[in-house]
C-alpha cells in the first residue's frame, strides 16, 4: 500500500510543476514511465562494476535498488536540479570539472 | 631564472582558479564575464609560458646569425603564434557575450545573474 | 584533384563573409546562396581522398631519430570525412533552401552565421591539426549562439547567452589541455603527438598527460552537450528556428566525432579513456530520456532526446573495438539525418498552428497527413525500428558491446530505445491522434512546400541507409581499421 501511495505522489508532485497549465494522461503515463525507466537503468548501469570486483557490484546495485525504490518521486526532484537556470548548469559543469581533475591526476592509473 | 617560468605558471593557475571562483560565486552578469575571460587569459598566459627559454634570443633568424647557435638559444615560437590567434577569438567571445548582456539589459533593467537568466521553462509553458 | 580539399572550407567562409558584405543586394544574395548551398554537398563527393598540406610543407625526415615531422596545418579526407561533409553540406543545402523560400527578405548576417558553421564542422573534420581544430571550434561555438540568437521565439537571447558563458568555460580548458599536450611533444599536429605517444617518447602515466585528458575531455562534454551539459545543448535547440535546429544538431554530432576520434587516436593506450566515455554515455542515454519523457514543449522534447541519442554514438565508440567505432559513427550519420527531419517535421507544425505546447495540440492528422506520415517513420527509425536507418546502427551497436562481454549495455541500449519510442509514441498521440481541442486554431495554414521537400529528401535517405547499410559501414570501417 505504501508502494502505491508513492507512486500516486509522482503525479502530486508533478501536478504542482505544472501548475499553470492541466496534467493530460499522457503526460501522467510519460512520467511514471520515467521513473521506472530512471530506476532500471540506474541499477542496470550499477551491475556494470562487476568488471571491477563482483562484490562490490552486488553491494551497490541491492543499496541503489532500494534506496531508488524507497525514495519514489525521483523524477521531480531531477527535474528541478535539471532546470535552465545558469546557476545550477554552472554549478554542476564546475564540479563535473573539478571531479575529473581530480579523478584523473589521483586515479588515472588504478583502471 | 627559471623561477620566471614558475612564476608565469602560478599565474596563469591564479587566474584560472579566480575565473572558476567568480563563475559561481559572482552575481553581477558583468563582473562574472569579466571574471570568466580570466579563465581564457590563463589558458592563454600557460601556452606562452610554455614557449619561455631561459636566456633564450627572439625566435627570429638574423642573416649573421649561425643556425646552430640559433637553433640551441631561440625560444620556441610556436605558442606565441598560437595565443595570438586564441586572443583574437577571445576578444570576439567576450564581445558577442557583452552585445547579449546589453540586449537582456534593455529588458530586465537589471544585472543580476538570478534575475536574468534564471529558470524560464515555466514561464513560456503556458502563456497564452 | 586534391586542390579540391581546401576549398570544402573556403567556399562556405568565403561565401559566408561575401554574403554578409552584399547583403543589401536581396535578390543577387539569395541567387548566390542558393548556388554555393548546391555546391556544398557537390565538392565532396567529386574529390579525391588525399592530404593537403597547407602551404605546401611536405613532412620531414629527421634523420637523427627518425621521425616524421608534420610543419604544415595538414587537411586528410577520407571516406569518413567524405560521408560526413557530403551529408552536413547537403543538410545546409536543405536547411538553406527552406529559409531562402520562407522570407521574401533574406537575412544577410543570419546566411553568413549558417554558412560559417557549416564551413567549421567541416574544417574539423579534416584538419589534422589539433590547435586548428580547437579555432574552428570556437568559431563553431559564436555561429551556433549567432543562430540561436537570431530567432524569434522568447527567451533565445537568455539562452544564447547562458550556452556562451558555459562555452567560455568549456573551450579555455579545452585549450589549457591543449597547451599541457604542446608542453609534452612540442607539436600540435595529432599524428606527431600520437606518434610521440604510441613511441615512448611521452609518459603516458605522468600527471600532466592525464590533467590533458582530463581538460580536452571537458571541452569535448561541451561541444557535444552530454552531461553535465546536456540541459543547454537541448535548450539552444529548441529556442533556435526549427531549420536552425536542424542544423545545430548536425553540428553538435560532427563535432562530437571529430574532437573524440582526434582523443582517441591520442589517449586510447589509456583504459581509463575509454571508461570515462562509456560512463558519460551512459548518462547521456539516462538523464536525455528520461527528461525528455517529461517535457511539455515538443520542441525542447526532440532536444533531449537528440542529447539521449548522442550517448549511442558516445557507447559504441568508448567499447573500443573496429565493429563498435564503426557503429557508433554509422549512428552519428543516422543521427544527424534522423534529428534534422524531426526538427524540420515538427518545425512545420509550429509553422501551421503556433503553437509549441503538447497538451494544447491535437487532431493534426486530419489536416497535415503529409507532415505526419513523415514524422511516424522519422519517430520510427530514431527508436530503431526495423527497416530503417537507425535500426542498423542500434543493431550493430547491440552486436558490439555483446561480443566486448558487456551484456548489460546491450540491455541498457535496448532499454534506452524502447523507452525513446515511448517518449516518441506519447507526442506522436498528443499531437496528431488525440481530438482536437476547441480553441486550437488551424484553419488556412499550410505547410511550406520546402520543408516537405526537405523531409522527403531526408526521408529517403533514412530508408535508404537502412536497406543498404554496407554502402556506409564499409567505408566506415576501413578507416577505422586505419587509426586503431
Amino acid at each position: 500500500m505504501k508502494l502505491y501511495d508513492q507512486i500516486f505522489d509522482i503525479v502530486k508532485q508533478f501536478k504542482k510543476l505544472f501548475s499553470p497549465g492541466p496534467v493530460t494522461n499522457a503526460d501522467v503515463s510519460g512520467i511514471v514511465t520515467a521513473e521506472i525507466f530512471l530506476i532500471v537503468s540506474l541499477v542496470l548501469s550499477a551491475i556494470l562494476l562487476r568488471h571491477v570486483s563482483v562484490l562490490l557490484a552486488g553491494l551497490v546495485t541491492l543499496i541503489l535498488a532500494i534506496v531508488l525504490i524507497s525514495s519514489i518521486p525521483l523524477i521531480p526532484k531531477f527535474k528541478i536540479e535539471q532546470d535552465d537556470s545558469l546557476e545550477k548548469m554552472l554549478f554542476y559543469a564546475i564540479v563535473t570539472l573539478a571531479i575529473l581533475g581530480v579523478f584523473l591526476y589521483w586515479g588515472g592509473n588504478l583502471v | 631564472m627559471a623561477q620566471v617560468q614558475l612564476i608565469i605558471l602560478i599565474t596563469s593557475v591564479a587566474l584560472v582558479i579566480i575565473g572558476l571562483y567568480s563563475a559561481i560565486f559572482i552575481d553581477n552578469i558583468i563582473k562574472k564575464i569579466i571574471g570568466i575571460s580570466f579563465i581564457e587569459e590563463g589558458a592563454n598566459l600557460f601556452i606562452v609560458a610554455i614557449g619561455y627559454k631561459a636566456g633564450g634570443v627572439v625566435p627570429i633568424l638574423m642573416p649573421e646569425m649561425d643556425t646552430s647557435w640559433f637553433a640551441s638559444n631561440a625560444a620556441y615560437p610556436l605558442p606565441f603564434g598560437l595565443v595570438l590567434t586564441s586572443i583574437v577569438i577571445g576578444a570576439s567571445t567576450l564581445a558577442v557575450m557583452l552585445a547579449l548582456v546589453m540586449v537582456l539589459y534593455k529588458k530586465y533593467g537589471t544585472l543580476s545573474t538570478k534575475v536574468m537568466l534564471a529558470d524560464t521553462s515555466k514561464q513560456e509553458e503556458y502563456n497564452e | 584533384m586534391n586542390e579540391l580539399i581546401p576549398l570544402m572550407v573556403i567556399v562556405p567562409l568565403m561565401a559566408a563573409l561575401l554574403i554578409s558584405a552584399f547583403s543589401r543586394f536581396n535578390t543577387v544574395t539569395k541567387i548566390f546562396a542558393f548556388v554555393v548551398a548546391i555546391c556544398l554537398p557537390i565538392i565532396p563527393i567529386a574529390s579525391n581522398y588525399g592530404l593537403h598540406y597547407f602551404g605546401g610543407y611536405e613532412p620531414m625526415l629527421d634523420n637523427v631519430t627518425n621521425v616524421m615531422f608534420h610543419p604544415a596545418i595538414t587537411y586528410s579526407f577520407t571516406f569518413l570525412q567524405q560521408i560526413f561533409i557530403a551529408m552536413v553540406g547537403l543538410l545546409t543545402f536543405l536547411v538553406i533552401f527552406i529559409y531562402l523560400t520562407k522570407y521574401k527578405e533574406v537575412s544577410g548576417p543570419y546566411l553568413f552565421l549558417l554558412f560559417l558553421g557549416t564551413a567549421a564542422v567541416t574544417a574539423m573534420l579534416l584538419t589534422d591539426d589539433i590547435f586548428h581544430m580547437f579555432v574552428f571550434f570556437e568559431i563553431l561555438a559564436l555561429a551556433q549562439v549567432g543562430i540561436v540568437a537570431a530567432s524569434s521565439i522568447s527567451y533565445s537571447n537568455e539562452m544564447a547567452l547562458k550556452y556562451m558563458i558555459l562555452g567560455s568555460i568549456g573551450s579555455p580548458m579545452m585549450l589549457l589541455g591543449i597547451g599541457f599536450l604542446l608542453a609534452m611533444t612540442g607539436s600540435v599536429n595529432i599524428t606527431d603527438i600520437a606518434a610521440a605517444v604510441h613511441n615512448g617518447l611521452v609518459d603516458a602515466t605522468s600527471p600532466v598527460f592525464l590533467m590533458s585528458l582530463a581538460l580536452i575531455f571537458f571541452g569535448w562534454l561541451y561541444a557535444s552537450g552530454l552531461p553535465p551539459f546536456h540541459t543547454i545543448k537541448s535548450g539552444i535547440y529548441s529556442k533556435a528556428e526549427p531549420h536552425g535546429a536542424a542544423l545545430l544538431q548536425s553540428f553538435t554530432v560532427i563535432s562530437m566525432i571529430s574532437i573524440v576520434l582526434v582523443m582517441f587516436r591520442i589517449y586510447s593506450t589509456l583504459p581509463i579513456f575509454e571508461v570515462l566515455i562509456v560512463f558519460f554515455s551512459i548518462l547521456a542515454m539516462i538523464l536525455g530520456v528520461s527528461l525528455a519523457l517529461t517535457q511539455t514543449d515538443f520542441r525542447r522534447m526532440i532536444g533531449f532526446l537528440a542529447v539521449g541519442e548522442l550517448g549511442f554514438i558516445g557507447l559504441g565508440i568508448g567499447l573500443g573495438t573496429q565493429y563498435s567505432i564503426t557503429a557508433g559513427l554509422f549512428q552519428a550519420l543516422n543521427e544527424i539525418t534522423i534529428t534534422a527531419l524531426l526538427f524540420i517535421g515538427f518545425g512545420a507544425i509550429v509553422n501551421a498552428t503556433n503553437e509549441v505546447d503538447t497538451r494544447k495540440l491535437g487532431g493534426l492528422l486530419a489536416y497535415h497527413p503529409k507532415v505526419s506520415i513523415m514524422l511516424l517513420i522519422g519517430g520510427l527509425a530514431m527508436a530503431g525500428v526495423p527497416p530503417l536507418s537507425g535500426f542498423q546502427s542500434k543493431l550493430m551497436l547491440v552486436q558490439a558491446s555483446l561480443s566486448c562481454g558487456y551484456p548489460e549495455i546491450s540491455i541498457l541500449a535496448i532499454v534506452v530505445s524502447i523507452a525513446t519510442f515511448v517518449v516518441f509514441v506519447k507526442t506522436y498521440y498528443s499531437m496528431f491522434l488525440k481530438p482536437k481541442p476547441n480553441d486550437l486554431d488551424v484553419e488556412h495554414k499550410e505547410v511550406p512546400r520546402a520543408m516537405i521537400f526537405a523531409m522527403g529528401i531526408l526521408l529517403i535517405i533514412v530508408i535508404a541507409f537502412g536497406v543498404y547499410p554496407d554502402v556506409v559501414t564499409n567505408g566506415i570501417s576501413n578507416f577505422v581499421g586505419g587509426i586503431l
